[in-house]
Parts: structure tokens; C-alpha cells; sequence
């Protein structure tokens, strides 16, 4: 795509390459949806001074918000891995794979994202270290949130006490968890000046060539190549 | 708490007619129902939404005599109660006199006060066990059902409901109703300090007098003091209680440590990008970034 310059001759040349499918893009935006309401409803357990929406009336409507948004956001790992179960495949063993360059990654990020030292960041595939882990945070969640949600909302009367109370502390333990890792999540995908390019991806699917070249060297370059040019910026520096 | 009440229990006393539990029903407007005979007196079959109070039988073979035991069950008001630590709408309050209040409007039927209780005493009214085994009976059973639909056990649209020690009356002055009703003086009402000390006389009486070594108070010091005090003529697993209750630890580590490690870790989070933002806009050049 060749974007012309306002008010000049000259004219800039933009290479977008795709990043997810419109399924993807579309089950992350109704994961979104779903999540920050199931979230809010239930940061009113954390928030004493929002008691009042939790009482009578307004906390039953409150609770069947939870509960449409909770089947809702169930469904969408169900629908991903009956629409595209090979891309969810991909992606999955993407997300599980961790190597050196992500300890460096962890260890550099606070200086590059606060301070936007980028020189020490090493080359990241399609998915840097930040993304897998929120990705496996979320996966890991809702399972979690699938399998304690339910057994509170259908094993009540049935199951043990105390597994009960287990249940409710697990799904809890889940939620702070995630929703800190959500509210990270949020600031460097919607609010951090760097990474605007992210919300561009998740909204058309593509990332530009420059972007991609920057924050994904190995999925741009290669593996092979991206680690060698970072060992040999690395010595000369 | 000096002024607290408490209820005073005589198991040596009581009959088993069960004019509480119909003195309840009457007096705090809870529909009967339909129930099967299913080899007991006990009746209806458990504690339920509609049944605050209820005689629990129990037969003990001690080692002198066979003994039918009869228990009035009910909320234990516990001076340390989980019901009202886990009630996320304060429903459930420790009311004055160290009453367990419940204030039903305010209820939004999580049911955790159910779940929570270590005596199970609390109940949802859906999914209640008369769905199976009957249906209401009476104008105030019809106008109970018409409020609940058949949907309200997925939706989660109910209520939980207890004694209350007839909270309506108490706190003006009266004695709960199953008290004033009991006809074998097996039940009082009043400071619970002298209810303490009336039950530990009956005890000893039944030790002295009546031929019952294993007599013994109950509700004195359980859970930080019960607002039942019992007097038993036998050790309390022959009457089905535990004898010796314990506050939920997943209530303490709930409410206690996970709450508020939710609060500062999400409070910690907010602030440090809100922080993070203003020093990354002032370090990062946008002309450096591709």
C-alpha cells in the first residue's frame, strides 16, 4: 500500500503482512466483550464500596449478567477450535514454546517499555514473550473459570462444602490474576505510545513490514537469521 | 458482649411436639408442604427455605439405657459467624444482642451463606427439596411459588433464608416465637450469661439426679459462643451435632488474605501504569520507533 504525503510529491510505500484470521480478530473482540463485563461484575466482590449493586434486585441482575457473559466467553475457545482447530494448533504450540531470548526478553522489557531502551530487546517470533504469557494466563483462566463457574453454578446443592468453598477460592485466586494480567494487557495494547501498531493488527489483521522487523525479528527474518543478527549486534556493542 | 441473648435449649425437656416449628411457620408467614412418611417422626426432612426450625430425632444406645433424643435444630447465631464474613451484600449481619439478622431485600441469593455455614444452615429457595417430594400448600405457599420460576435455579434469581430468632420481636422486647409457644418449658429466652448458667445447672442436675452421667452443656463456647445453648443428655454426635465446629478456613483465607491481595494487586497495577505511561511518554521517541 503507498500512502502519499500531504501536501508533497512524495509518496511512502507500506507492506502490511497478515497476523490473524478474521475469525481470530473477531473471537478475540467477543473474548473482550464478554471478559470486561464478567471482570467488572465481579470486581464488585473486591470493591466494598460498590456493595449497593451487589444487594437485592440490582445484585441478581448483576449475577445473571455473569452468568450470560460466562457462556458467552466459554464459547469461544469452542467455536476457534471447531472453525480453525489447525491455526488454534499453531498457535498453542507457539504460545508454549519459551527459549533463552524470552528470559532476555523479561528481563529487559521494564527499561524498554518504560524507558523505550530498545537495543537489548532480543528478537521475539510472531508472538513475543508478553503476549504468550498473557495468552497462556487466559487459557490457563478459562479453564479455570469454566470448571470452578460451573460446578458453583450447577453442583451447589451436590457437591461437598468444602470442595464448593475450594471453588470459589480457586475461581477468585484465577480472577486476580487475570484481570492484573488483563489491565497489563490493556495499557500496552490500547495506551502505551510504542505499540500502537498492536490494536491496528487486532482491528485489520495485519501488521506492517517495519513494525514486524522491530518487535518480531524471528517470525520476519527467520529464526535462524534473526538470532544471528542479534548475537552479532550483540558482540559489536 | 455483656447484653447478648441467647436461646436456652432442654433436650431433657423436650417432647417432641413440635408446636415451634408450627409457631415459627405461623408467626414468620412460611407455607407447609406436602411431605412422605419415610419411617420417621421427624418432619419435614430437613431444614429447608420454608422450615427455620425443626425437631431432629436420634435414637442413642448408651451403654445403660436406650435413649430417643430429641434436638431443635436452627441457626446457631455463632459469635463467630462465616455467613457474615462471606455475605458480599450484608444481608447478614451481627445485629444487636448478638443476633444473626437477615434482611431479605438485601439478599441477592449468591448462596455462599449456605456453603459457608458450618452447620448448613441456610437455604436457597430453589433448588429446595420440596420441588421433588411435594408442593406448597396454603395462600402464602401459592403466592411463594408464584414468586419463583421454573428458570430461577439458572438464573440464579432466589433467595436464602434462616431463623432470625424472630428478629421482629425480639428486638422489641418479646421472646421468639417457638419460645413463647413451647408448652414443656423445654425452651427460654433471655441474657445469655444466665442462660449459660441455667443450662449448666439443669446439667448438673441431670448428672446428680436423673441418672444422666453424660449430661453436658453445648453452645457455651463453640465458634465463639453459640447463640443456642443446648442442654444434652448425651454427647452431641449422638445427636448428630460436631462436637466441635470449626469456623471455615476457606472463609478466613477468602476474606482474609485473598481479598485484600485482589484489591492491592489490582489497585498496584492501575497505579503503576498509570505511572508507567506518564515516564515511558516522557522517554520514548516516537522518531526511533518503527
Amino acid at each position: 500500500m503507498s500512502v502519499r504525503l500531504r501536501g508533497t510529491d512524495s509518496a511512502i510505500q507500506i507492506r502490511w503482512i497478515p497476523k490473524y484470521t478474521t475469525l481470530e480478530r473477531f473471537l478475540h473482540w467477543v473474548h473482550t466483550a464478554t471478559f470486561i463485563p464478567l471482570a467488572l461484575t465481579g470486581f464488585i466482590l473486591f470493591a466494598p464500596f460498590l456493595q449497593p449493586v451487589a444487594q437485592g434486585e440490582a445484585g441478581t441482575q448483576i449475577r445473571l449478567i455473569h452468568r450470560i457473559a460466562a457462556i458467552l466467553f466459554g464459547g469461544v475457545p469452542i467455536i476457534y477450535a471447531i472453525l480453525q482447530p489447525r491455526r488454534m494448533l499453531i498457535n498453542l504450540r507457539e504460545f508454549l514454546s519459551f527459549t533463552k531470548y524470552d528470559v532476555l526478553w523479561v528481563k529487559n522489557a521494564v527499561p524498554y517499555y518504560v524507558l523505550g531502551r530498545h537495543h537489548d530487546m532480543p528478537p521475539q517470533p510472531r508472538f513475543n514473550t508478553g503476549e504468550r504469557m498473557t495468552a497462556l494466563v487466559m487459557i490457563l483462566g478459562t479453564a479455570t473459570f469454566g470448571i470452578t463457574g460451573l460446578s458453583m453454578w450447577f453442583l451447589k446443592s451436590i457437591m461437598p462444602t468444602v470442595l464448593y468453598q475450594l471453588m470459589v477460592l480457586v475461581h477468585d485466586l484465577m480472577f486476580i490474576i487475570t484481570f492484573a494480567m488483563f489491565l497489563i494487557h490493556f495499557y500496552l495494547a490500547v495506551i502505551h505510545p510504542m505499540m500502537w501498531q498492536s490494536l491496528v493488527s487486532m482491528r485489520y489483521g495485519v501488521v506492517s513490514e517495519s513494525y514486524a522487523r522491530e518487535h518480531h525479528a524471528m517470525w520476519y527474518y527467520g529464526e535462524k537469521r534473526a538470532k544471528e543478527m542479534w548475537e552479532r549486534r550483540h558482540s559489536e556493542s | 458482649m455483656a447484653d447478648r441473648l441467647a436461646m436456652y435449649i432442654d433436650t431433657s425437656k423436650c417432647m417432641a411436639c413440635r408446636g415451634c416449628q408450627v409457631a415459627c411457620k405461623q408467626w414468620n408467614d412460611l407455607p407447609a408442604y406436602q411431605t412422605e412418611q419415610t419411617g420417621t417422626y421427624e418432619n419435614p426432612p430437613a431444614l429447608d427455605h420454608y422450615t427455620f426450625t425443626r425437631i431432629r430425632f436420634a435414637e442413642y444406645d448408651d451403654p445403660d439405657r436406650f435413649q430417643w433424643l430429641f434436638l431443635k435444630e436452627g441457626c446457631m447465631h455463632c459469635g463467630q459467624a462465616a455467613c457474615v464474613d462471606v455475605c458480599p451484600t450484608a444481608a447478614l449481619k451481627y445485629g444487636p444482642n448478638g443476633i444473626i439478622t437477615f434482611e431479605r431485600d438485601l439478599c441477592n441469593g449468591c448462596g455462599y451463606c449456605s456453603q459457608f455455614c458450618p452447620f448448613g444452615v441456610p437455604h436457597l429457595s430453589v433448588p429446595s427439596p420440596l420441588r421433588g417430594t411435594g408442593s406448597l400448600t396454603g395462600l402464602e405457599g401459592q403466592i411463594e411459588l408464584a414468586q419463583y420460576g421454573a428458570l430461577d435455579g439458572l438464573t440464579g434469581d432466589v433467595k436464602s433464608s434462616k431463623c432470625t430468632f424472630c428478629q421482629d420481636r425480639t428486638v422489641n422486647g418479646l421472646k421468639p416465637a417457638c419460645v413463647k409457644t413451647c408448652p414443656a418449658g423445654a425452651l427460654d429466652w433471655g441474657n445469655r450469661d444466665e442462660m449459660v448458667a441455667k443450662a449448666k445447672a439443669r446439667v448438673d442436675v441431670l448428672k446428680t439426679q436423673r441418672n444422666f452421667p453424660q449430661a453436658q452443656v453445648y453452645g457455651d463456647t463453640q465458634l465463639g459462643g453459640l447463640g443456642r445453648i443446648y442442654v444434652l443428655k448425651a454427647p452431641p454426635e449422638a445427636y448428630g451435632l460436631q462436637a466441635d465446629p470449626k469456623y471455615p478456613a476457606m472463609s478466613t483465607l477468602w476474606q482474609k488474605i485473598l481479598q485484600p491481595v485482589g484489591q492491592v494487586a489490582f489497585g498496584a497495577t492501575i497505579v503503576g501504569a498509570i505511572a508507567a505511561f506518564f515516564v515511558a511518554r516522557r522517554n520514548v521517541h516516537m522518531e526511533e520507533v518503527e
